[in-house]
C-alpha cells in the first residue's frame, strides 16, 4: 500500500478568545484531535452546522493556518518539514475554491488572464501557450472561449463559479478543497456545478474535500463523509452507508432536519433544539447538551471514535439506533 | 374560508426604463391559508412580498393591476400584515435592545405601555422559544445568533397580531437544524393564531412542508399555481418540473444525481420573444416563440402558463 495522499494526525487548532477587558483568553477549539486519511482520487465530504470547524479544517489541510498541535502529511511529507521550495510545490498541487465567486475574482482582470495567471506565475508556459490552455480549461468547465476577454461582472453567478473552478484546476492539482462552493447558488445552477464536478473528477487524477452545510448536495459528489460537531469528527464512513444508517445522534438529527419533499410530512417537532454553542464544551460528550439520547455516562466520559459496522462513530450508544432515519421526521 | 387577498395582473416597473420586475402577477389567498412562492433568485419573489406589504423600494412603483383585500368590495379593510426577512440580524436596528424593539411594536399595535408592554414582550419571547426572556430584553441584536434574531423578528411580527405573515426566505441563512426549529414554530403559530402565511423560499422542501398552495415564478411572472401536492408530485409547467428535478435527493435508495436546467435565467432587459422559458425548454415549439402563454386552468385550482404543459 502506498502512503495516502493526505493524512492528518491528532490535528488540533485552538483559538484564544478574549471574553473581556484584561480577561484571560478562553480557548475555543475549532478542531481537535482530527485524524483523516484521503487517498488519491478520493472525495471526502465534511458537514456540520456553521461554527463546527469545517473551514478551519480546510485551511489547516492547505497549510493556510498552522495547527496548534498535530501533523499534516501530503504525499508523505509533513507540513512542518516543508521547505520554501516544498511549499511552492504544494501550492501547485493543491487548491481552494470558496463560496463567493465574485469576491474570489479580480474585477480588473479578464477571465482569460485570471485563469492563465497560475501558469505564468509558476513559469509553466509561455503567455501564448498559457492562454491556449486557459481556453481549453474554460471549455472543460462548459464555458465558451469567447468568455476569455470578459470581466467577472459581465457574467452570471453560475458562470463565475465555473471560472473559479477552472482557475483552481488549471495547474492540474491532486487535491482541491471546496469550501461551500455551491452553497450560494440557485438549485438549478447548483445542479449544473454538481454535474460539472462529477465530469471533471471522472477525467482527472483529482482528490477533493467538499465542505458544506448542505446535506442534500454533498451526497451526490463524495465517496466518504465526515460529520463535525464542535471541532470534532463525530461520525465518518462511506457516504452510502452513513446515509442509509446514520449511527450518531447528531448525524441522524442533521439528516432528519432536511425538509422532506413529501407534502404530507408536516407539524414535525425539530429533531434537536438549540444551536451549537462553543461556550458549552464541558466534560463528557460534546453533543450531550442537545442530545435526546444522553445517559449518565455521556456526562462523565467522552466517547471516542470507534468502529461501528464499518463506520467510525463517537457515541456511547451508537449500536442502539434503528436503521432508517425518516427524513423530515423526528429521530427514533 | 373567506378570501383575504386577491392580486390581479400586478405590474411593478423600474420607471424610465422598460423593465417590468413583476409582469402580470395574479393569485389569491384565503384567511388562514399558506401560499408558498418559489423560483430562482431575481424572479421577483421579494418584490411580490413588498408590493403586498405596501413597502416597495423607493423608485419602484406599481404600474398596473390591483391588490385587493377581503371580498374585494370597496370598503374592505386592509388586513394587518407583518413581514419577516432572510437576514434578521441586519434588519434589526443595532442600537436598540430587543426589549425596546418589541415594546415599541406593542405600543404601536396594541397601545400597551410600561409594565404591560414589558410583560407581553416577555411572553412573546418565550413563545418564540427564547429562554430567560426577562434578561434577554436588555440584549442587543449583535449578542444573538441568526436563529435567535429570527425568533425575535417573529415575536415582533406577532406583536401586530397579523392576519397575514409574509416570510421572505426566513430560513435561508440558517443551518438545517435551526431551520427545522423555525419551521415547526411557524406551524405552531399558524395553528394558534389562524393567520395566513405567505412563505417565500427557493427550497422546495420548505414549500412542501408549509404551503397549502404554491406558485412558481419565472422572470416576474407566475407560471404555475396549484395545491402544493400537485406542484410537487405532478408539476405541469416544464420549468416547475425542471426545478423539482434539480433538487438533489436525500433518499438513500435514490441515486439519481440532480438534473441541471440548461442555460440560465434571462435578464429582465433582454427577455426572449414569446415564453420567457423557451430558450431552456425542451418542449418549446411554434406558439412558444410568439406570445407569452396566458395562465390557464389545467385542473381544479391548478393553473399553468404553458402551450405544451406536461400531462398529469
Ligand atoms: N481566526 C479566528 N479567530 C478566532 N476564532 C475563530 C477563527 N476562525 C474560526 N474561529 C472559530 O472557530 C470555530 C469554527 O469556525 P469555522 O471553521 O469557520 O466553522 P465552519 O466553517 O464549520 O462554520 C467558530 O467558533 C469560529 O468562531
Ligand atoms: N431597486 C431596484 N431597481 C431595479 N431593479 C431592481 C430593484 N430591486 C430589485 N430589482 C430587480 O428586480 C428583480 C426581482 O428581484 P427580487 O424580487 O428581489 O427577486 P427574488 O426575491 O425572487 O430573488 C431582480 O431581477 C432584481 O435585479
Ligand atoms: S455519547 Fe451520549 S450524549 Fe453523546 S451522542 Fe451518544 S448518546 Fe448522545
Ligand atoms: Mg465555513
Ligand atoms: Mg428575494
Amino acid at each position: 500500500m502506498s502512503a495516502p495522499l493526505l493524512e492528518t494526525r491528532n490535528l488540533t487548532k485552538a483559538f484564544g478568545q478574549k471574553t473581556g477587558w484584561l480577561a484571560k483568553p478562553k480557548i475555543l477549539c475549532a478542531s481537535s484531535s482530527i485524524d483523516l486519511q484521503l487517498n488519491a482520487r478520493e472525495r471526502l465530504g465534511i458537514v456540520g452546522e456553521s461554527g463546527s470547524g469545517k473551514s478551519t479544517l480546510g485551511r489547516l489541510i492547505l497549510g493556510l493556518t498552522p495547527p496548534t498541535e498535530g501533523e499534516i502529511f501530503f504525499e508523505g511529507v509533513n507540513h512542518k518539514a516543508r521547505s520554501l521550495q516544498g511549499w511552492k510545490q504544494f501550492r501547485v498541487r493543491t487548491s481552494l475554491v470558496q463560496q463567493n465567486p465574485l469576491s474570489a475574482l479580480n474585477p480588473q482582470m479578464t477571465i482569460g488572464e485570471q485563469i492563465s495567471e497560475g501558469l505564468l506565475v509558476h513559469h509553466f508556459a509561455s503567455r501564448a501557450a498559457s492562454y491556449e490552455r486557459a481556453a481549453a480549461m474554460l471549455d472543460q468547465v462548459g464555458l465558451s472561449s469567447a468568455m476569455m476577454s470578459r470581466y467577472p461582472h459581465q457574467m452570471s453567478g453560475g458562470q463565475r463559479q465555473r471560472v473559479v473552478i477552472a482557475r483552481a484546476l488549471i495547474l492540474d492539482p491532486k487535491l482541491v478543497v471546496f469550501d461551500e462552493a455551491v452553497s450560494a447558488l440557485d438549485v438549478s445552477v447548483q445542479a449544473q456545478v454538481v454535474a460539472l464536478l462529477r465530469d471533471l473528477w471522472q477525467q482527472r487524477d483529482l482528490a477533493y474535500v467538499f465542505i458544506t452545510h448542505d446535506l442534500r448536495v454533498v451526497r451526490h459528489v463524495v465517496d466518504r463523509i465526515a460529520v463535525m460537531y464542535l471541532g470534532r469528527v463525530v461520525e465518518t464512513g462511506d457516504i452510502k452507508s452513513v446515509y442509509e444508517w446514520p449511527r450518531h445522534p447528531y448525524t441522524r438529527a442533521l439528516l432528519a432536519s432536511v425538509p422532506s419533499m413529501d407534502p404530507t410530512i408536516r407539524n414535525i417537532q425539530p429533531p434537536i433544539n438549540g444551536e451549537l454553542d462553543p461556550g458549552k464544551i464541558a466534560g463528557g460528550c460534546p453533543f450531550r447538551p442537545r442530545c435526546p439520547f444522553a445517559i449518565e455516562r455521556c456526562g462523565t466520559e467522552a466517547p471516542l471514535l470507534r468502529d461501528v459496522a464499518g463506520q467510525r462513530v463517537a457515541c456511547h450508544r451508537a449500536e442502539e439506533f434503528p436503521r432508517s432515519v425518516q427524513m423530515g421526521k423526528e429521530v427514533a | 374560508m373567506p378570501r383575504l387577498l386577491t392580486v390581479q395582473d400586478l405590474v411593478v416597473e423600474v420607471p424610465g426604463r422598460n423593465i417590468k420586475i413583476l409582469n402580470g402577477v395574479s393569485f389569491s389567498l384565503d384567511a388562514g391559508q399558506t401560499l408558498g412562492l418559489v423560483g430562482e433568485s431575481g424572479c421577483g419573489k421579494s418584490m411580490t412580498c413588498y408590493a403586498i406589504g405596501n413597502m416597495l423600494p423607493r423608485g419602484l412603483g406599481q404600474a398596473g393591476g390591483s391588490i385587493s383585500f377581503g371580498s374585494g368590495e370597496s370598503g374592505s379593510e386592509r388586513p394587518t400584515i407583518a413581514m419577516i426577512f432572510q437576514d434578521p440580524t441586519s434588519s434589526l436596528n443595532p442600537v436598540h435592545t430587543i426589549g425596546y424593539y418589541l415594546e415599541t411594536a406593542l405600543y404601536r399595535h396594541q397601545r400597551l405601555r410600561g409594565n404591560d408592554a414589558r410583560l407581553e414582550a416577555m411572553r412573546l419571547l418565550e413563545r418564540v422559544g427564547i429562554d430567560n426572556a426577562k434578561s434577554r430584553l436588555g440584549a442587543y441584536p449583535h449578542q444573538f445568533s441568526g436563529g435567535m434574531n429570527q425568533r425575535v423578528m417573529i415575536a415582533h411580527a406577532l406583536a401586530a397580531k397579523p392576519q397575514l405573515l409574509i416570510a421572505d426566505e426566513p430560513t435561508t441563512a440558517l443551518d438545517v437544524t435551526m431551520q427545522a426549529q423555525i419551521l415547526y414554530l411557524l406551524e405552531e403559530l399558524k395553528a394558534e393564531t389562524g393567520m395566513a402565511l405567505m412563505i417565500v423560499s427557493h427550497d422546495l422542501g420548505v414549500i412542501a412542508r408549509l404551503a397549502d398552495k404554491a406558485a412558481v415564478m419565472y422572470c416576474g411572472k407566475i407560471v404555475e399555481t396549484a395545491p402544493v401536492e400537485q406542484i410537487i408530485q405532478n408539476p405541469s409547467h416544464p420549468y416547475a418540473r425542471a426545478l423539482i428535478n434539480c433538487m438533489p435527493s436525500i433518499d438513500p435508495a435514490d441515486h439519481q444525481p440532480p438534473v441541471p436546467i440548461p442555460g440560465s435565467v434571462p435578464l429582465l432587459d433582454d427577455l426572449p420573444q414569446g415564453c420567457y422559458y423557451n430558450p431552456r425548454c425542451p418542449r418549446a415549439a411554434g406558439e412558444c416563440f410568439k406570445r407569452f402563454p396566458p395562465l390557464a386552468p389545467v385542473a381544479q385550482a391548478h393553473n399553468v402558463a404553458c402551450y405544451h404543459p406536461v400531462a398529469a
